[in-house]
């Protein structure tokens, strides 16, 4: 049963790399989503965002290529794809504060355990001696002082990774920006596919949204955030013309 | 006092400040260079001239109306075909004016006798060409039926013609039962395919101008239909010339069949009439069977017929589904062909719908495509059926349905034939795959383009979701906190022991204590006195050791009663430790038996152990 459930993801994996070399798009994207439902990989989102760019869902193909260098920062493809897409879409990368920056040297989830090695092996240097009426040496001494400087470090990145959790990257074309959250409120400007925003409030269907120039409502599925896993094919709208 | 009055003074332009004579010489010297260049460019252009019309184009663009015929005097003929009937026999009344209709203006009532009962008037025009001109002839024909037998004439009356009045001559009319017999007067026969009708319900109407003497068919010309309600579509006429039976005789007769179409309810009276026009045929004509024309110039003749009655119902309101514009009768519709199923936003794909009457033939169904923002539909020009449609977005999973029903008279109810929804895939638009450098600085730099799929999936987590954003991981972070503290409880705990070794003691002692129950009482069922009192012993001492403390190995009987307090030399409990010492030094010996009866004292030393586990 687990080899059967290791080996479902790296099915879909497969099944969507077969399906996008032959064309058929939105099957592959389906197979990537399943393969990511199981279990998230960087190289599947690498593909996902291959194979939205190739239908032209350029917010999702920015959104699967953020999420996969989140993942692995050093993913090379998620990273030249990211410059690529950016300089084909004319949108900006997020503007992210010190210690969010600091975040993405590493993987999220590696900030939080090395914050926790860092602070438990600092606590632990200290305590453990006393406890078993051991002489506190100099090393010991000197693996808490590293241990709590790499807590404090694994701190700041974590804020910074919960800070990133609010980043979010319009998934559609021209996606009006409201100025109430209702489908009738009055637009104040549309957003380009792929431009990164900072999510400030929920209501209902509708978030509170602040780009680099302003601020206002957005709904839900016009939005994907970087840390949420994608629920549904990510679709884009013809605009008007 | 000092007058003030206020004067308003012309604005004057300020003066210029003087410029400098070189300047202003350059700019004339500049304005004059530039009229010089005008007209040396001028001198080489020539006016437009109108495109000219090659030698007698003026006579291809011109085309000559043909000159109308208005004669002066008009005339004007009236008379009774036949002019002699049987009883009950019909006649018409047929005035005629070399005029066109507009300028005519029919008398209202005819003065004709009493015994004469006119029918409906109806009245025409038609033109002929002759000589290059054209010659108008209006008619007017009534129905009439003599109510009595006699000669009638109907008097010289008047009529009005663009102004002035003319006469109409005077006609007779003789009925008789003994008039010569004289074949009925040509008049048209109408037919239709159905009298029940809904509204908007097309319909067949047959109109029939039977042959002249001679088996000689006629042109039927400016066919109309009097009464209201009704609409005709001439793009379906037919015309067939034919042998039908009439009262047992055949009648070689011209068939003219067209659509109706009634637009009123009720009852719907009608009559056809036409001009017959010898053969002047305008339109293809279809003979069947021996049939001959006549010769000569054409008799204009206007036919009528007689009325027909039709019943329109309207539509039920009730029962009506969506998509309904009005089609009535009986339809079928193949499936529809999509041209293609895969597609991208903004590409155009052709939906095929075809409708088939009850005949077979296709027929053009206006339907009314349903207002979607996901797509874009474009109706066919008619007689085409289908639709181009349009996707407007990649969330489209499938076309829309469109709804549409028509109305079966013969059922009267609506049947649904909506168009079903296809599933397609949209794809969004192309995305560029690669883009040229354009960096002048670095123009070897290599073009951004889009990487190739990754071929595993690579480094991978549980979800996407960071540790740090989920709530069971805050959780496990407590765990470690909690070792901590039992980690520092423990220390603590052991630190006060040390400091307090006697309830270590005391701890072990009772342990120590609890495991010599069970022996005991096991020596007890087994009546293994030896056993017994190694264990009554033992326990004994383990009792009393933390209250030294000491070693339990080092105490002896007299430490055990010093701690049984009030045990006196009399008492059981002290006499039973005693004898149980005793035993126990005696075993020792080996010559000396285990003296019997120490089994009893199992009561005695319960309550002396139950006693010094009270102080432990």
């Amino acid at each position: 049963m687990a080899t059967g459930a290791a080996a479902a993801p790296d099915a879909f994996f497969t099944q969507g790399i077969a399906l996008n070399q032959a064309g058929q798009l939105p099957e592959a994207a389906a197979a990537y989503q399943k393969s990511l439902a199981i279990r998230p990989a960087a190289g599947t989102l690498v593909n996902l965002g291959i194979t939205e760019w190739q239908s032209g869902h350029a917010g999702a193909a920015i959104l699967a290529w953020e999420q996969a260098r989140g993942m692995d920062p050093f993913d090379a493809r998620a990273i030249a794809n990211l410059a690529f897409a950016r300089a084909v879409t004319q949108v900006n990368a997020p503007e992210l504060k010190w210690f969010e920056t600091a975040s993405t040297w590493l993987p999220a989830n590696a900030w939080v355990w090395l914050a926790g090695a860092g602070l438990w092996l600092g606590v632990g240097m200290l305590t453990l001696p006393a406890f078993f009426r051991r002489r506190k040496t100099s090393g010991q001494q000197a693996l808490a002082a590293l241990g709590f400087g790499i807590f404090l470090l694994g701190l700041t990145a974590n804020v910074g990774v919960v800070s990133r959790a609010e980043i979010g990257f319009v998934l559609k074309r021209n996606a009006p920006l409201l100025l109430t959250p209702t489908h009738t409120g009055e637009v104040i400007s549309t957003l380009t596919a792929g431009e990164a925003v900072r999510r400030v409030r929920v209501r209902g269907d509708y978030y509170f949204i602040r780009t680099a120039n302003e601020a206002g409502w957005i709904q839900r599925d016009q939005l994907g955030l970087l840390f949420s896993a994608p629920t549904a094919p990510l679709k884009t709208a013809r605009p008007s013309p | 006092m000092v007058n003030r009055m206020t004067t308003f003074q012309p604005l004057r332009r300020p003066a210029r400040p003087p410029q400098k004579v070189g300047r202003r010489g350059a700019a004339r010297w500049r304005r004059a260079v530039i009229a010089w260049w005008l007209l040396l460019a001028s001198a080489g252009v020539d006016a437009q001239v109108p495109p000219q019309l090659p030698a007698g184009g003026a006579a291809l663009v011109m085309t000559p109306q043909t000159p109308v015929d208005l004669p002066v005097p008009v005339t004007v003929s009236a008379a009774f075909d036949p002019p002699t009937v049987r009883p009950g026999e019909k006649t018409f009344y047929r005035v005629t004016v070399d005029s066109a209709t507009a300028s005519v203006q029919w008398p209202e009532q005819i003065s004709a006798p009493t015994e004469l009962k006119f029918g409906p008037a109806a009245h025409g025009q038609i033109a002929r060409a002759q000589n290059n001109q054209l010659h108008l002839l209006s008619s007017l024909v009534c129905a009439v039926r003599p109510t009595g037998a006699g000669r009638f004439t109907v008097s010289n009356g008047t009529v009005n013609v663009a102004g002035r009045m003319v006469n109409i001559p005077a006609a007779s009319l003789e009925m008789g039962t003994n008039a010569p017999f004289r074949p009925p007067a040509r008049q048209l026969w109408l037919e239709t395919s159905a009298t029940n009708l809904f509204q908007g319900q097309s319909f067949r109407v047959r109109v029939w101008l039977p042959a002249r003497m001679g088996n000689q068919i006629e042109a039927l010309r400016e066919l109309q239909f009097n009464g209201g309600g009704l609409i005709t579509d001439k793009t379906t006429l037919r015309q067939t010339g034919e042998t039908l039976t009439v009262d047992g005789q055949p009648r070689t007769a011209l068939l003219c069949e067209i659509m109706a179409t009634p637009m009123a309810t009720g009852p719907l009276t009608f009559s056809a009439q036409g001009f017959s026009a010898g053969s002047e045929f305008i339109g293809p004509v279809i003979f069947r069977g021996p049939v001959s024309f006549p010769g000569g110039p054409a008799n204009y003749v206007l036919h009528v017929s007689d009325p027909m009655t039709l019943n329109v119902r309207p539509l039920p309101a009730a029962g009506e589904l969506p998509g309904f514009t009005g089609a009535i009768g009986s339809f079928s519709n193949p499936p529809p062909q999509l041209a293609a199923h895969r597609l991208r936003v903004g590409e155009p794909v052709h939906l095929q719908l075809a409708f088939y009457g009850e005949d077979g033939q296709p027929r053009h169904l206006a339907l009314v495509p349903p207002t979607t923002r996901d797509w874009q539909m474009i109706a066919d020009q008619p007689p085409g059926n289908g639709f181009t449609l349009i996707p407007q977005t990649d969330e489209s999973k499938a076309t829309p349905a469109i709804p549409f029903c028509y109305f079966d008279p013969t059922k009267a109810k609506y049947v649904d034939l909506s168009i079903p929804a296809l599933p397609v895939t949209v794809l969004g638009e192309s995305l560029p795959v690669q883009l040229a450098t354009t960096d002048a600085e670095t123009p070897t730099a290599p073009p951004l383009k889009l990487s190739g799929l990754a071929p595993t999936p690579g480094h991978s987590m549980a979800s996407l979701t960071p540790l740090q954003l989920q709530g069971w991981f805050v959780g496990v972070q407590l765990l470690p906190v909690a070792g901590f503290l039992a980690l520092w409880q423990w220390d603590r705990r052991r630190r006060f022991l040390e400091a307090h070794p006697e309830l270590v003691r005391r701890r072990q002692a009772r342990r120590a204590l609890r495991r010599e129950w069970p022996k005991l009482r096991r020596a007890i069922a087994a009546a293994d006195t030896p056993a017994f009192v190694q264990h009554a012993v033992t326990a004994m001492k383990i009792a009393v050791a933390p209250q030294y403390p000491a070693n339990p190995q080092a105490l002896v009987c007299a430490d055990v009663l010093a701690q049984l307090a009030g045990a006196e030399p009399g008492d059981s409990t002290a006499e039973a430790v005693r004898k149980l010492f005793a035993a126990a030094d005696a075993q020792f010996s080996k010559s000396a038996p285990a003296p019997a009866g120490l089994l009893e004292l199992q009561a005695d030393l319960t309550a002396a152990l139950l006693k010094l586990e009270e102080k432990l």
